[in-house]
């Protein structure tokens, strides 16, 4: 038995004529159809009778499916595996999930969308459909619509079909013949890789020349390039060949006073507070007090602390007698060393941000304390 | 008329009558501040399915849509409706003082309503709330009173001239419905800040104008009073109908989460009000309601030119339309929800009311515009 065509086709001059040449084609007993035309036809699906696509319901549960997973996985890596605390809110707030909820279920919709239209519905891949050889295909990208009979169950009455279609008002009616359906042998499969393989070498190997040649060119070089010593590079401008060269023994860098004294008694000795206590530096002090030490130290400087509960270090009472009646170089070095289970603030506040602390510290014992004169 | 339907608009008018004394009743029982309330929300109610449909109208002329051409004369004749509830807005500029704290004087000194003071004080407020009326009937003018001319004068050049005012009466739509929800709704809370309220309120506008005129149509489809009218329109209409309930699900949403992200005490306290207590339960209902509901009861093909489920969809939409409103009105007067006799007395006062207002506009005209031009064109329309 011959194999069937893969359908006979004719044109018709307009998209109504097409539509009014369906009904036609359908009472002579054929119902396998297909319309190309250049554009959207309204009213061509109920014409051809196209059954509901099935592609809606799969999307449908695949987009559910997207936005349950969605939510799965933000749920556990925002709840379960990684719990971090962002902006106070709990960790499972699906309010913040939505947005990605939202994104998977178009991902998943999409996708299931895209793919299982090519793949399941229109079974891709094959090698190009016969209607791209035939002549019609020039009309119907333009200005022409083909109305195409196909096969019922394997049969095709080519002489009657093109007379159903010259009939309606067809015209240029061609038989196309049915796409080579034999599965490619291994000469096909060895031809497309060694043509990949072939494609892939040839370019890897021109950029590998192309960049021998013409070397990286950088497309701005600015302040880029200019003559100067770099950091932790080598360079023959000094005679040890380091582009980096030590101070001098004993450079002190601007702005840093190194701590020389060896314990709070000897800097409680030594070292003279060089602020004026005026309400700029007391300001300064207690913002940089609330920040950095009223935490522990409380903002009278009690040392009942905010938020150690469940810390077993006691802080120091700065209202004690001990620190009320210690010079304020005590105070100084504690702050750039630390003591007992307090750590070093030497690197987050400067000589000068210590001395604004001691000053305030100063004036909260003062507040805590006051002398009778203070009240008048 | 026939003795029938007299006996329809008597009952219908004995029914407006008892929910006019329980209005009363409610003035004087439970105060003015609930008796106010529940009359911004029918208020707020009728102008936007009054508006909604009006903008509906519009926008078949902006954007020349030509499938909706045989189905205009259902949102044309609805849009009275905004004109029918202006009486409302202008009575309701009485109740400035009780529901609104910026027009009493110990509301107005809070500082974060001095700043806004320029914008929310009672002489200012009266007159754009005027001139939000005067521009309806405006509009109307424009965009639907020359149609009905056209269905005897068979002008053609009528088209052509209401094309041309389809943007001003866009503005003029945009403008006020911007206004009424920034004015009416947003201002109850005069420390709230919400960018976005605007839209809100617009996507819920243009449901309920969508629901409106989908009722309108099947009315008028299921007496055989539109020959030629196809399931195809029918699915236009639902197409809208599911497209806007995402947007209003889309916008409700960004509204709440930028909010409840951001946990600004000034913004943030709106929705507090409204996840505590019952209120929390009426949320969920909402978001369940006129989101996930018509989502679901929408979203196959079939069930966007199924008559029936489009009925009961669009009676969904419109209720739930009213719901949001005393959702957004309610938790700003009183801390509770509360659903007793006043509320009822209202729906008994307004619901026949706006059922002989859109009967009446329904009898206005042609049921299609039979002198537009592109009246064949649209018929043919197939999907």
């Amino acid at each position: 038995m011959p194999e069937a065509p893969f359908g006979v086709l004719a044109l018709y001059p307009t998209a109504q004529a097409l539509l009014d040449a369906i009904p036609g084609i359908k009472a002579r007993g054929f119902s396998s159809l297909e319309a190309y035309t250049p554009f959207p036809v309204h009213g061509m699906e109920a014409a051809l009778g196209l059954k509901k696509s099935r592609l809606g319901t799969l999307v449908f549960i695949m987009a559910v499916l997207g936005a349950v997973s969605g939510f799965l996985f933000e749920w556990w890596t925002s709840a379960v595996d990684y719990p971090l605390v962002i902006g106070g809110k709990p960790f499972n707030s699906w309010q913040a999930f939505v947005p990605v909820m939202f994104e998977v279920t178009v991902l998943f919709a999409t996708f299931t969308a895209g793919l299982a239209m090519l793949f399941l519905f229109n079974k891709l891949p094959f090698f190009g459909s016969p209607i791209l050889g035939s002549k019609a295909i020039r009309g119907t990208t333009k200005d022409r619509f083909g109305l195409l009979i196909m096969p019922e169950a394997g049969v095709l009455d080519v002489e009657a079909a093109s007379a159903a279609l010259l009939e309606t008002g067809g015209s240029e009616v061609e038989v196309l013949a049915a796409p080579d359906s034999t599965p490619p042998g291994l000469g096909w499969w060895l031809k497309t890789l060694s043509g990949i393989t072939a494609a892939c070498v040839v370019t890897g190997f021109g950029t590998a020349w192309a960049i021998k040649i013409y070397p990286t060119l950088p497309p701005m070089v600015h302040m880029e390039v200019q003559p100067r010593l770099d950091a932790q590079k080598a360079d023959s401008f000094f005679a040890d060949g380091h582009g980096m060269q030590l101070p001098p023994v004993g450079t002190v860098a601007r702005g840093y006073m190194p701590l020389l004294a060896k314990s709070p008694e000897e800097a409680g000795k030594e070292l003279i507070n060089p602020l004026p206590v005026t309400p700029a530096v007391l300001q300064a002090g207690r913002d940089l007090f609330n920040n950095h030490c009223a935490v522990c130290h409380d903002r009278l400087g009690t040392g009942k602390p905010w938020l150690t509960s469940a810390y077993t270090a006691k802080p120091a009472d700065l209202q004690a007698s001990t620190y009320r009646e210690a010079p304020d170089g005590y105070i100084y070095y504690v702050i750039a060393a630390g003591k007992g289970a307090m750590p070093s603030y030497a690197a987050d506040l400067s000589a000068n941000d210590r001395w604004a602390i001691v000053d305030y510290v100063r004036a909260l014992q003062r507040s805590q304390h006051a002398e009778p004169e203070d009240v008048q | 008329m026939s003795s029938g339907s007299g006996t329809m608009v008597r009952n219908l008018l004995l029914l407006s009558a008892v929910g006019l004394s329980g209005a009363a009743a409610t003035y004087f029982v439970e105060g003015p501040a609930r008796f106010w309330a529940n009359w911004l929300v029918w208020m707020v109610f009728g102008i936007a399915v009054g508006l909604g449909c009006l903008f509906i109208v519009a926008l078949e002329h902006q954007v020349q849509s030509v499938w909706s051409v045989p189905l205009r004369r259902v949102p044309e004749r609805l849009s009275s409706l905004a004109l029918w509830v202006t009486p409302l807005v202008v009575a309701a500029l009485l109740c400035l003082p009780v529901l609104y704290p910026w027009a009493r004087p110990e509301g107005a000194s809070v500082p974060a309503v001095v700043l806004k003071s320029a914008w929310l004080n009672t002489p200012f407020f009266i007159i754009r709330t005027l001139a939000c009326v005067a521009l309806w009937f405006l509009a109307y003018r424009l965009v639907v009173k020359r149609s009905f001319e056209q269905d005897r004068s068979r002008d053609p050049m009528i088209t052509v001239r209401l094309r041309r005012y389809a943007p001003l009466v866009l503005a003029i739509f945009a403008l006020t419905l911007t206004t009424v929800a920034f004015d009416w709704i947003s201002s109850l809370e005069p420390v709230w800040y919400s960018d976005i309220f605007g839209v809100y309120l617009f996507a819920g506008t243009f449901l309920s104008g969508l629901a409106a005129t989908t009722l309108g149509t099947l009315y008028l489809y299921n007496r055989g009073r539109l020959p030629g009218i196809t399931k195809d329109h029918l699915y236009n209409l639902g197409g809208f109908l599911f497209a806007f309930t995402v947007f209003w699900g889309y916008i409700a949403f960004a509204q709440y989460m930028l909010m409840w992200y951001g946990d600004m005490p000034e913004e943030v306290f709106w929705f507090k009000q409204r996840t505590t207590g019952g209120w929390l339960a009426l949320s969920l209902i909402l978001g369940i309601g006129h989101f996930f509901v018509p989502f679901l009861a929408l979203v196959s093909r079939k069930a966007k030119t199924n008559p029936k489920r489009l009925r009961w969809v669009s009676l969904w939409v419109l209720a739930f339309m009213l719901i949001d409103l005393y959702w957004l009105i309610f938790p700003a007067v009183g801390a509770k929800v509360r659903l007793g006799w006043p509320e009822l007395s209202f729906a008994l006062l307004f619901l026949p009311l706006g059922l002989l207002a859109a009967r009446a506009a329904m009898a206005k005209g042609e049921d299609t515009p039979v002198g537009d031009p592109f009246l064949q064109e649209g018929l043919e329309f197939r999907l």
